[in-house]
C-alpha cells in the first residue's frame, strides 16, 4: 500500500510538474498583459503535435526537435498576441472570448490535418528508475528535471535579470514602468512569446509520455488556471507548488475514490481558496 | 415597440413549409431563451457567469427524472427543474456574492462548481445514465379544448410553443430591465461602490441578477432537452458556457433581444453552410475573434444606437 | 445630538489614521472638518458611512449604533457620502445619473410594494421620480446637462452631479469630501449656495475641504484633526487662529 501511495505520489509530482508550466505561463500572461490566455493549453497541444511530426513525422531527433517545437510556438504565440491579444490588454473578457475562439481555430485546423485519432510517438528513452521499490520511468524523471529547470531558470531571470525585474515592474505599476523607459509593448510580446513557448515546451515533453489528441490542452489549461489562482496569480515557484499540489492530490486521491473524479481535486481547492484566502496560498502578505 | 417584430413570426409555419428553416428557428428560439437569461447576469449586470450552461443541463435532467420517477406531466417536471436550479442559484450565488468574488474569479467559481456537477452527473450511471446520457421517452402534452390531451410533437407544434417561450422571456427580462430593478442592476456593473453608497444592496440584486438568469437557463433546458429528446452531460461543459457567451457579445449586450440574434448566427449558421463539422469549428472561432475585436457592440449595436438605463 | 462619535480609531496594519477621535453633531448644523493632507479626514468619513470598520470606538446615530452595519444600510439610515474623486456611472446621461440615486426614495415611499411594479398591472413609479430628478438637477445647477454623458461633464460638474446622486438620496446628515477642491470660482460660489440652501431645508453638513476661506466662511463649527487625531473644536473663526492648527498646518516657524 505504501509503496502505491509512493508511486502515485511521484507520479503526481511529475504532472503537477506539466501543470505547473502551463500554470507559470498564465500568471505571467496576467501579470503582464491583464488577461487569462486560454489558448495556452493549444499551445501545449500543438507543441506535442510538432514535436511529434518532428521525430516521427520528419525524422529529427527528439533532443533536437523539441527545442524546434519550442521555438515554432513561441513564435505562434508572438504572432498570435500582437495580431490579436494586443487590442485585449487588460480587458478580461474580451481577452476570454478572443482566447476560445482561438482554440476553436487552432483545434479545428488540427483535427482537419491529423483529426481526432490519438497519436504517438515512438519511446524515446525506454526502461525505468528503481528508487528505492517504487518504479519510476526514466523518461518521467527527465521530463520532471527539464521542467523543474525551466521553472528555477525562470525565476531566477524575473529575480535577477533587469529584464525581469523590469516584468516585476511593469507588473505592479503599469504607468510608472512606462515612464521610466520600460518599453511595455516589447515586454508584453515578450511574455506573450515566453508563456507560449512554455506551454510548447510542456506538451513536447507530454508527447514522449503518452498520447496526443486534439483535446489535451483544454485539460491542461484548466488545471494550470486552478494552480495559478491556488499559489497566487504573480508567484513563479508558487505555481510550482500548486501545480504540484493539484498533481499530487490527483494521484493519490485516484487509490481512494474513482478515477471518474480526478479532476474534482483541483475544483474544490479551487473554490476553497477563492473563498477562503483569495490572494492565493503563496501571495506576499 | 420592438414586440411589433414578434407578430410576423408568428406568421412564418402559414408561409413556409420547409421544415429546415423551422427547425433552425425553433433552435434559435429555445437557445435564444438561454442568450437572452444570461445577457441579464452578464450584459446588465456585469457579472460574467460560467454556470449557464449547468442551469440549462441541470433542468433537463430534472425535469426528465422527476417525470420518470414522480411520474409528474411535463410541465410540473419543468417547475420542479425550474425550482430546482433556483435553489442551487440561490446557494452558490450566495457563496460567490457574500464572499465578493469579482470578475474573474467570480467566473472561475461559477465555472468549478459547474464542472463539479458536471462530474456528478456523470459519474452517477445509476440515475442519470452517466455518458450515455438519457434518451427520452417521454414527450409534453398539452389539453386541448375538444381535442384532450394531445402530445407535444411535430415542428409545427414545436414552433409556436418555442415561440411563445421566448416571447415570454424577453417580454418578462425586458420588464425587469426597464424598470427600478434594471437600474440597479447598471448600477453594479457600472460602479458597484458608488451603488452601495446610494443605498443599494450590491449583494442582494447580484444575487437576484443571478437567479433570475438562471431560471432562464432552466426554462431553456427543460424545453430544448424535450425537443431533441435528449440530454448528455456534455450539455455541461464549458464549451457550452463559452458558446452562450458568445451568443451575447455576437448579437450585442446591451439590448434585451439582441442575443437572440447571436443565438440565430450561431446556431443557424452550422446548418446552413454545408461543411464539416472541423469546418463549422473553425468558422465559429473566427466569428467569436471578429466580432470581439471589430464589432463589440455586436450586430444590434451595429443597427440601433446607445442604450438608456430604465 | 445627531450623531456621536466616540473614541473613534482606525488602524491599517502598522499605520494609525484615525486615533481616539471624539465629537458630536447636532441636527442641521454644518460642521467643518480641517486639516492637512493625510490627517485622516476622508478615514474619518469612510468610517462613518461604513465604507471601513473601525478598530475601536463607537459611532452613535439617532441613539443606534452604527459599526458594524453595511454602507448601503447606513445609506438608507439617512447619512450619505460623496467621493473626493468624483465617482458616477460614467456610461448614462445626468438625468440616469440621478434616477438610480432615487433608489432609496422608492424603497421609503413603496416598500415591498414596489416589486410589484415589475408585473404590467401597476403603474409604474417612474413618474414622481422624473420631476423629483429635474428638481434636484435644478438644485445643483445642472439641469443644462439633463441628458449628457456624465463622463463627459466638466470636472466641476462631476463634483456638482457627485453631490446630486447624494442629495437624491434624501440624506438627513451628508458627509462631503473635499466638493470645492478643483473648482473655479464661480462654481465654488454656487456649491456654496447649494450648501446653505440644504442646510436651509434641514439636512446637516459635515464637509471636508482644504479651502479654509470657502469653508471657514460656511461652516458653524470646525474641527481640525491631525495625525488622525482631533487638536481644535470651535467656531471656525477661533479654531483658524489657534497655534497648534497653523503649526499643523504649516509648520513651526510660522505659528
Amino acid at each position: 500500500m505504501l509503496q502505491l501511495v509512493v508511486g502515485q505520489l511521484l507520479n503526481g509530482v511529475i504532472v503537477g510538474t506539466l501543470y505547473a508550466i502551463i500554470a507559470l505561463g498564465v500568471t505571467l500572461t496576467f501579470g503582464i498583459t491583464g488577461i487569462v490566455n486560454f489558448a495556452l493549453g493549444v499551445f501545449m497541444m500543438l507543441g506535442a503535435y510538432v514535436t511529434w511530426y518532428l521525430t516521427d513525422g520528419i525524422g529529427i531527433a527528439y533532443p533536437l526537435a523539441v527545442p524546434l517545437a519550442v521555438a515554432c510556438i513561441a513564435l505562434i504565440g508572438l504572432a498570435v498576441d500582437q495580431s490579436l491579444f494586443r487590442f485585449t490588454r487588460n480587458n478580461l473578457i474580451n481577452g476570454l472570448i478572443v482566447s476560445i475562439g482561438l482554440i476553436s481555430v487552432i483545434v479545428a485546423i488540427v483535427l482537419m490535418i491529423w483529426t481526432t485519432t490519438p497519436q504517438n510517438m515512438h519511446y524515446v528513452l525506454p526502461g525505468v528508475l528503481r528508487l528505492g521499490g517504487v518504479v519510476v520511468p526514466k523518461m518521467k524523471a527527465v521530463v520532471f528535471v527539464v521542467l523543474l529547470l525551466v521553472i528555477l531558470f525562470t525565476y531566477g531571470a524575473l529575480t535577477r535579470t533587469w529584464a525581469g525585474r523590469a516584468a516585476y515592474a511593469y507588473a505592479q505599476n503599469a504607468e510608472a514602468a512606462a515612464l521610466m523607459g520600460i518599453r511595455t509593448g516589447v515586454l508584453q510580446a515578450g511574455v506573450a512569446a515566453y508563456s507560449a513557448a512554455l506551454a510548447g515546451l510542456g506538451g513536447a515533453l507530454y508527447a514522449s509520455l503518452y498520447s496526443i489528441t486534439p483535446e489535451i490542452g483544454s485539460s491542461y489549461i484548466l488545471k494550470g488556471v486552478e494552480a495559478a489562482i491556488l499559489a497566487g496569480i504573480g508567484s513563479v515557484m508558487g505555481s510550482f507548488a500548486g501545480g504540484i499540489i493539484i498533481g499530487v492530490a490527483e494521484g493519490v486521491g485516484s487509490i481512494f475514490l474513482p478515477s471518474a473524479y480526478n479532476d474534482a481535486y483541483g475544483l474544490v481547492f479551487l473554490v476553497l481558496i477563492l473563498l477562503l484566502r483569495p490572494a492565493g496560498l503563496f501571495a506576499p502578505r | 415597440m420592438k414586440f411589433l417584430l414578434a407578430i410576423p413570426l408568428f406568421f412564418v409555419p402559414l408561409a413556409v413549409h420547409d421544415n429546415v428553416v423551422l427547425t433552425i428557428l425553433i433552435f434559435t428560439y429555445l437557445v435564444g431563451i438561454l442568450a437572452v437569461s444570461f445577457n441579464l447576469i452578464f450584459g446588465f449586470t456585469g457579472q460574467l457567469s460560467l454556470f449557464h450552461a449547468a442551469a440549462f443541463g441541470l433542468s433537463a435532467y430534472a425535469t426528465y427524472l422527476s417525470m420518470v420517477h414522480l411520474g409528474v406531466s411535463f410541465w410540473v417536471g419543468a417547475l420542479i427543474g425550474v425550482l430546482f436550479v433556483t435553489l442551487i442559484s440561490i446557494a452558490i450565488g450566495a457563496i460567490c456574492f457574500r464572499f465578493k468574488l469579482r470578475e474573474l474569479y467570480f467566473a472561475i467559481v461559477t465555472l468549478a462548481f459547474s464542472e463539479l456537477i458536471r462530474l456528478v452527473i456523470l459519474n452517477w450511471n445509476s440515475f442519470t445514465n452517466g455518458s450515455l446520457g438519457i434518451n427520452f421517452t417521454l414527450t409534453p402534452t398539452l389539453w386541448v379544448p375538444g381535442r384532450g390531451v394531445i402530445p407535444v410533437a411535430g415542428t409545427i407544434m414545436w414552433y409556436y410553443l418555442s415561440l411563445a417561450a421566448v416571447v415570454a422571456a424577453v417580454f418578462a427580462y425586458s420588464r425587469i430591465v426597464h424598470s427600478w430593478m434594471g437600474r440597479c442592476f447598471a448600477s453594479i456593473r457600472l460602479n458597484d461602490a458608488l451603488a452601495d453608497t446610494l443605498g443599494i444592496n450590491v449583494f442582494r440584486y447580484k444575487l437576484v441578477s443571478f437567479v433570475a438568469g438562471n431560471i432562464g437557463a432552466a426554462v431553456a433546458g427543460s424545453l430544448y432537452s424535450f425537443y431533441i429528446s435528449y440530454i448528455d452531460p456534455n450539455y455541461f461543459s464549458l464549451d457550452q458556457s463559452l458558446a452562450i457567451i458568445a451568443m451575447a457579445l455576437l448579437g450585442g449586450r446591451e439590448f434585451v433581444a439582441a442575443p437572440i440574434v447571436g443565438a440565430l448566427v450561431l446556431t443557424a449558421l452550422p446548418h446552413v453552410i454545408n461543411v464539416n463539422a472541423e469546418a463549422r469549428l473553425l468558422i465559429y472561432g473566427l466569428i467569436l475573434i471578429l466580432t470581439i475585436l471589430l464589432m463589440p457592440r455586436g450586430i444590434v449595436g451595429l443597427l440601433v444606437r446607445r442604450r438608456h438605463a430604465a | 445630538m445627531l450623531l456621536e462619535v466616540r473614541h473613534l480609531t482606525k488602524r491599517f496594519g502598522g499605520l494609525t489614521a484615525v486615533s481616539d477621535l471624539s465629537f458630536g453633531l447636532d441636527a442641521g448644523e454644518i460642521i467643518g472638518v480641517f486639516g492637512p493632507n493625510g490627517s485622516g479626514k476622508t478615514t474619518l468619513l469612510n468610517l462613518i458611512s461604513g465604507v471601513y470598520t473601525p478598530t475601536a470606538g463607537e459611532l452613535v446615530w439617532k441613539d443606534e449604533a452604527l459599526v458594524g452595519r453595511k454602507p448601503h444600510e447606513i445609506a438608507a439610515a439617512g447619512i450619505v457620502k460623496t467621493f473626493q474623486n468624483p465617482q458616477l456611472f460614467g456610461e448614462l446621461s445626468v438625468f440616469e445619473n440621478v434616477a438610480i440615486a432615487g433608489h432609496l426614495r422608492l424603497k421609503r415611499q413603496a416598500g415591498w410594494r414596489r416589486v410589484a411594479t415589475l408585473f404590467p398591472v401597476r403603474a409604474n413609479a417612474d413618474d414622481d421620480l422624473a420631476s423629483r430628478i429635474d428638481h434636484v438637477l435644478r438644485l445643483c445647477r445642472l439641469d443644462a446637462f439633463r441628458d449628457v454623458p456624465a463622463a463627459s461633464l466638466s470636472y466641476g460638474g462631476e463634483k456638482m452631479l457627485g453631490v446630486a446622486l447624494a442629495l437624491m438620496c434624501e440624506p438627513v446628515l451628508l458627509l462631503l469630501d473635499e466638493p470645492g477642491s478643483g473648482l473655479g470660482h464661480d462654481e465654488l460660489r454656487n456649491l456654496d449656495e447649494v450648501l446653505r440652501d440644504l442646510r436651509a431645508h434641514g439636512t446637516t453638513l459635515c464637509v471636508i475641504d482644504h479651502r479654509v476661506g470657502f469653508l471657514g466662511k460656511l461652516a458653524d463649527r470646525a474641527i481640525v484633526i491631525h495625525h488622525g487625531a482631533k487638536i481644535a473644536e470651535g467656531r471656525p473663526d477661533d479654531v483658524l487662529r489657534d497655534r497648534a492648527v497653523i503649526e499643523a498646518y504649516l509648520g513651526r516657524g510660522d505659528a
